[in-house]
């Protein structure tokens, strides 16, 4: 049999590493990575095999002979006018896609969950509440003080979030309502682990009652569907809602007091 | 003994899944559980009783069921029969496209799934009746499909027509037909008849089987019959009988004599589509047919069921498998360069484009909102030259409503309209600040606002807000055509690039401009605010198709061979 060449099996090596970062990683076990990563990753591959080739004259040169063979070897003619034409073909299929690609309008560089300047005074209307650090929900401590009482606001909370918030929210509370599909930035999912217990009720009281025109810029208030709540409801109605929120999906705020 | 051992494995696992499945599949008893469920889950809109009256219900249509009255339309089963209790479990798995009920596969297990279908069922006494009476509901015959071709889909567009579809679901299937705007469905709420080029909207899923099982079950509560003896003509005899028989009436009708020959004829072909007629009517009061009956009966259901498929493949054919994709930054209006003048309304030019799709949803941010559009989407084309700009807007809409009319049972109906928003100035990149997607905000948006009633002219606006529009000073520097036909409006758009007005957005090529899309179907009740609304989305002048593309990559090609040449010669140079 005879043996494989070098420079085959640093060439199937190359390719291979390819595909396993493009279909294997990149896909099959986790998201598609970026090709400027992928790039990079290639970039390394490629010096480790040149390295690997050169520590020693006689494996380099073992390395390059079919390369030199196929260039100048009179019974590699086959193979010499087969790449001679096939190497400028992709060359050019190449440049041709580049340049004939369209323009992708920049997306907007977004800040998901925009922090409040510090020292911030939770308002609702015009009425001063305290700062955010240290307003709690008010009917919070009914949870241990009277069991009946936290239900009837767990309630009030589910009617307040099936009448207004779960046209977009989702009946599971997934940001996937019936209308999620026309806004963009997309609904909030409030069953992501990372939102919830991220942020402390107060938080929550102020993305609600300012909804999306009370963003900060880099939240880019100007796309977000968020309706500025305290227009339509009652202070206690956002609590109750809030209320439900960690009700329905599990989650338990950040607690007060504590640094974002 | 690694293949034993494969072997082993596979003839486990497969018990291990057929077990599962089958225990999956098995109904549990009623517990506290699918109550406990049902509460937590379900009585926000269908009410804690099974009403369909929970405090949501008021926003939504179509309307929650009511599961008291063991209506429901969608079922596996014939029409006038309970739903089996797989046609329950798949509903709420799965949900229903087009409404406000999702699926309960991602949010609850099989076992809450079905503890559910036990409690929902508790809400109507007609399922306890089958179960004492040991009967099942009568299923759908699904055997004898029709393949999908383009020979059946012309039967079925015949059918379409002389079954009377079209009173409904209009001459192409947008739901526009006369009866559209009347419907109510038997709780007395309006409902529209189905816009069968909108697959992704019909309730009980759009495959071929699915519209088929609608055809021959009905959708029940709703004005949609089911297929039964009476809704095809002279149900039961063949074709060529159906002919004859036509004749024959038309001449009893005209009261002139029938020879012996005729007389007979008539006689038998009454005969025969009578004892067909009445074998239906039995078989759906739940009388047991004689076996000669039921033979008959069978034998002219054949003929309804090959249509209904031919039917099915029609209205499959007139809709996208799904809901186009409308991803934001991919979704760009590419208005198309082109040289000389710019194609009008009815220009077949158009035809060359493929249009770009901007769902919209309802206006559900300020009051007075609007939680049931009835919009689906604006679809948009565009071309330009070098001094101007051409738009073709299109959008279905059931009815073409151009005044304000107080109508007997729904109330007012308003003016259709359509708003094409941009910003007044465009921001110079990802970061600088837009105005409010919802018309502007401290920063204005410039407007092009057309309605219905005035067709053809189209109004210049600014805006800084939904309720703080102005019409500018100078108008007319927008030219519009319109059409509006089997339920869909056709807006066309010019303007010059360039305007004097300072407050007219300005238009250069390749500069990425926002664009969104405001729209109201007056018998939707839709005016001022309650609209359907769309976000922002991308619009740009695409740039004329440089010719580099033909320049560079042959150079380039070239290059890399002379490298290859020039290598060759290097290697063997030092060889000697």
């Amino acid at each position: 049999m005879k043996r494989i060449s070098l420079f085959t099996i640093c060439f199937v090596i190359f390719i291979a590493s390819w595909v396993f970062l493009r279909f294997v990683v990149g896909g099959f076990i986790s998201v598609p990575i970026p090709s400027s990563v992928i790039a990079m990753y290639m970039a390394l591959i490629f010096v480790a095999i040149l390295v690997h080739v050169s520590v020693e004259d006689t494996r380099f040169s073992e390395f390059i002979r079919p390369i030199h063979e196929t260039l100048v070897d009179e019974n590699r003619k086959t193979r010499r006018i087969v790449l001679a034409v096939l190497i400028p073909i992709l060359m050019l299929g190449y440049t041709y896609t580049n340049i004939a690609q369209k323009a992708i309008p920049a997306g907007d560089p977004r800040v998901a969950h925009p922090v409040p300047p510090s020292e911030f005074i939770l308002t609702y209307k015009e009425k001063e509440i305290g700062t955010m650090q240290e307003v709690e929900n008010p009917y919070r401590h009914y949870e241990k003080d009277s069991p009946e009482e936290f239900k009837s606001h767990i309630e009030n909370g589910r009617r307040v979030y099936y009448d207004n918030c779960f046209y977009c929210h989702g009946d599971h509370l997934d940001g996937q309502g019936h209308l999620a599909h026309g806004f963009q930035p997309l609904p909030a999912n409030f069953q992501d682990p990372g939102i919830i217990p991220n942020f402390q009720e107060a938080f929550f009281f102020w993305r609600i009652s300012k909804g999306g025109p009370g963003l900060p810029n880099n939240g880019t208030p100007w796309n977000s569907a968020m309706p500025v709540w305290e227009e339509i409801l009652t202070e206690e109605e956002i609590w109750d809602v809030i209320l439900f929120l960690s009700h329905y999906t599990g989650y338990s705020y950040r607690p007060s007091g504590e640094a974002h | 003994m690694r293949v034993t051992f494969f072997v082993l494995f596979l003839l486990f696992s497969s018990l291990f899944t057929v077990i599962l499945v089958a225990y999956a599949q098995e109904t549990p008893e009623v517990s506290e559980r699918g109550k406990e469920v049902y509460e937590e889950s379900c009585a926000h809109c269908h009410g804690i009783e099974g009403r369909g009256d929970g405090s949501a219900a008021e926003n939504l249509l179509p309307r929650p069921r009511d599961f008291t009255g063991g209506v429901y339309k969608i079922r596996s089963t014939e029409s006038g029969q309970l739903p089996t209790d797989q046609d329950l479990f798949d509903i709420i798995t799965n949900g229903m496209p087009g409404s406000s009920m999702p699926e309960w596969e991602s949010a609850l297990s099989a076992n809450d799934r079905w503890e559910l279908v036990a409690y929902v069922k508790t809400f109507y006494s007609g399922f306890q009746e089958l179960e004492e009476t040991e009967t099942t509901p009568r299923l759908i015959n699904l055997t004898g499909k029709v393949k999908y071709s383009e020979k059946s889909v012309e039967i079925g567009k015949v059918l379409y027509t002389d079954l009377g579809c079209i009173e409904c679901h209009g001459n192409v299937g947008r739901g526009d037909g006369t009866s559209a705007p009347t419907l109510v469905d038997v709780w007395d709420f309006r409902t529209w008849p189905a816009n069968l080029t909108q697959g992704w909207t019909f309730r009980g899923g759009s495959s071929t089987e699915d519209i088929f099982k609608r055809f021959i079950g009905g959708i029940a509560g709703s004005p949609m019959p089911a297929f039964e003896g009476d809704t095809f003509y002279h149900f039961g005899l063949t074709p060529e009988e159906s002919k004859n028989f036509a004749l024959l009436e038309k001449k009893v009708e005209n009261e002139e004599e029938l020879t012996e020959e005729e007389q007979e004829e008539y006689d038998k072909l009454y005969e025969k589509w009578d004892t067909t007629v009445l074998a239906a009517l039995d078989r759906a009061e739940g009388t047991e047919l004689t076996p000669e009956a039921q033979k008959i009966y069978d034998n002219a259901m054949k003929d309804v069921f090959e249509k209904s498929w031919h039917l099915a493949n029609y209205v499959k054919s007139l809709s996208p498998e799904r809901r186009p994709k409308s991803a934001i930054g991919k979704n760009v209006l590419r208005s198309q360069y082109k040289e000389g003048d710019l194609p009008t309304l009815d220009d077949a030019e158009w035809g060359t484009l493929t249009s770009s799709y901007y769902p919209l949803v309802g206006q559900v941010i300020v009051e007075s909102r609007q939680f049931n559009p009835t919009i689906d989407s604006v679809n948009v084309k565009s071309f330009y030259n070098d001094t101007e700009v051409a738009f073709l807007f299109t959008w279905d809409d059931r009815t073409n409503n151009t005044t304000v009319e107080e109508t007997e049972d729904f109330g007012t109906s308003y003016i259709d309209g359509l708003a094409i928003q941009f910003p007044v100035k465009v921001p110079k990149g990802p970061t600088d600040e837009k105005p409010y997607f919802l018309w502007g905000g401290k920063k204005p948006v410039y407007l092009w606002q057309w309605m219905a009633s005035e067709p053809e002219s189209i109004k210049e606006l600014t805006a800084k807000g939904i309720n703080n529009a102005e019409e500018q000073e100078d108008q007319g520097t927008v030219q519009v055509n319109s059409e509006y036909k089997d339920g869909q409006y056709r807006l066309w758009v010019k303007r010059a690039l360039k305007t004097e007005d300072k407050k007219d957005l300005q238009i250069e090529p390749t500069v990425f401009v926002p664009i969104a899309f405001s729209a109201w179907d007056g018998a939707n009740g839709d005016v001022d605010t309650k609209r359907g609304i769309s976000s922002w989305y991308t619009f740009v002048l695409e740039p004329v198709p440089s010719s580099r593309r033909f320049i560079y990559p042959p150079i380039v090609a070239l290059l890399s061979l002379g490298l290859l040449v020039g290598l060759r010669q290097f290697v063997q140079r030092r060889n000697t």
